[in-house]
């Protein structure tokens, strides 16, 4: 069996307060995809439907029609879909052959729903964030 | 693990998806359908997921097929009354062995899952988690192919409607070229034939995927379907509408001389 590694899942924010064995849950869900060079692996404005982890590779991310950073192994995106299906802030284009691990979020609800532990950690998690966010 | 038959054993479209159903029941009832094999939802997800034992049973079960294979999505809600997921999920021709089934599967399985797919799904009012089967078949490599109606889906006339072209279908399903079209009287009377603009013709190479071969001048003109291969065309519409009820859509192929049948469906939307 795959499944995301689960350090490279533990560095992800909205995981940050999860144990090892909660990640190790979550890391089982992840199937392997690779993107041939070029392709956009996700279009800014689309709805969201998986979270990523690159696994090798490189991509380039886009931010209105702009280049605003690059990714590579370890790096990871699309989390807050997970919860949200909500659309893409970015597109992200495959410089090289990219190969991720991916979780959708078909998935991922019925582990969150299942496990209140696991729900209420990510919960504080978004709270997190969005104090840091408002806090710029 | 359950999950693989033979086509012409693909009964529960809930677990195969309904073109592999639709292609059993067209092998059942003697219609000339390439071999092959279905695979349900659950072991395309598994063989996704990376499941060692369901990758090995894939490649098993499609290895007589010899190769190349073409492997298509059958959703198990696709092509529905309400819902068409034409060019939402993967067909991928022309992998080269059933040793290559796992990473097709795999992209199969994403196409069903990707944003675009996702999307389509909320847009069209599914909220359903996407589960598809697949369709695994010895590939032709057809000297014509092309796409029929059995009505005229404009304006419901009770006659043959066919698009051709030289090659894989793909060239004229996917609009790569102009294709020669054809309408025919159920009686058989040919009432138009109007040659296309064929510049390009679908092939497969060597180590898997296709290819736009440039087709030589004198053909690109030149109408790929003669009055016998219409006459067989208009069996097999009459074959098809007999079995599965009027107003068809047929994709169909002509390899080594003989007519061979990749998918009939219900028209989804008729001028009628």
């Amino acid at each position: 069996m795959t499944g995301a590694p689960v350090d490279a899942l533990q560095r992800v924010p909205l995981f940050a307060d999860l144990n090892q064995r909660e990640v190790k849950q979550i890391a089982r869900l992840f199937k392997q995809r690779t993107f041939p060079a070029g392709e956009t692996v996700v279009q800014e404005g689309s709805g969201g439907a998986a979270f990523y982890v690159i696994e090798s590779g490189e991509a380039t991310v886009f931010v209105a029609g702009k280049e605003y950073s690059t990714l590579g192994p370890g790096d990871y995106f699309g989390e807050i879909a997970l919860i949200d299906e909500g659309a893409r802030l970015a597109t992200i284009t495959a410089t090289s052959e990219l190969g991720c691990y991916g979780v959708t979020f078909w998935d991922f609800r019925p582990l969150v729903e299942s496990n209140g532990v696991i729900g209420w950690k990510l919960l504080q998690s978004l709270a997190r964030m969005y104090r840091e966010a408002r806090a710029g | 693990m359950k999950g693989t038959v033979p086509l012409v054993k693909a009964h529960e479209t809930a677990l195969y998806g309904s073109k592999a159903v639709g292609l059993g029941q067209a092998i059942r009832d003697g219609l000339p359908v390439p071999p092959g094999f279905a695979l349900s939802g659950a072991i395309v997800e598994a063989v996704a997921a990376g499941n060692d034992r369901a990758i090995k049973q894939v490649a098993k079960t499609a290895r007589p097929l010899g190769g190349p294979l073409a492997v298509r999505s059958s959703a198990v809600d696709e092509d529905g009354a309400e819902a068409s997921f034409a060019g939402q999920h993967l067909t991928l021709l022309n992998v080269p062995s059933s040793e290559h089934l796992g990473a097709a599967l795999s992209e199969i399985w994403w196409s069903a899952n990707s944003d675009s797919a996702i999307s389509y799904r909320q847009r069209v009012g599914l909220f359903t988690r996407p589960s598809v089967g697949v369709v695994v078949q010895a590939l032709l490599d057809p000297e014509s192919a092309g796409v029929m109606f059995t009505r005229n889906p404009i304006n419901g006339a009770d006659e043959r409607m066919i698009e051709a072209s030289w090659g894989l279908g793909e060239a004229v399903v996917a609009g790569q070229v102009i294709p020669d079209s054809y309408r025919i009287h159920r009686s058989g009377e040919v009432l138009q034939r109007t040659p296309g603009f064929k510049k390009i013709a679908i092939r497969t190479l060597p180590e898997g995927g296709t290819f736009e071969q440039e087709v030589p001048p004198e053909l690109v003109e030149q109408l790929c379907l003669d009055d016998g291969q219409l006459a067989e065309l208009n069996g097999l519409a009459d074959r098809c509408e007999q079995i599965y009820g009027p107003a068809r859509d047929i994709e169909w192929a002509f390899a080594d001389g003989k007519l061979h049948l990749l998918q009939c469906r219900a028209v989804t939307r008729s001028g009628s």
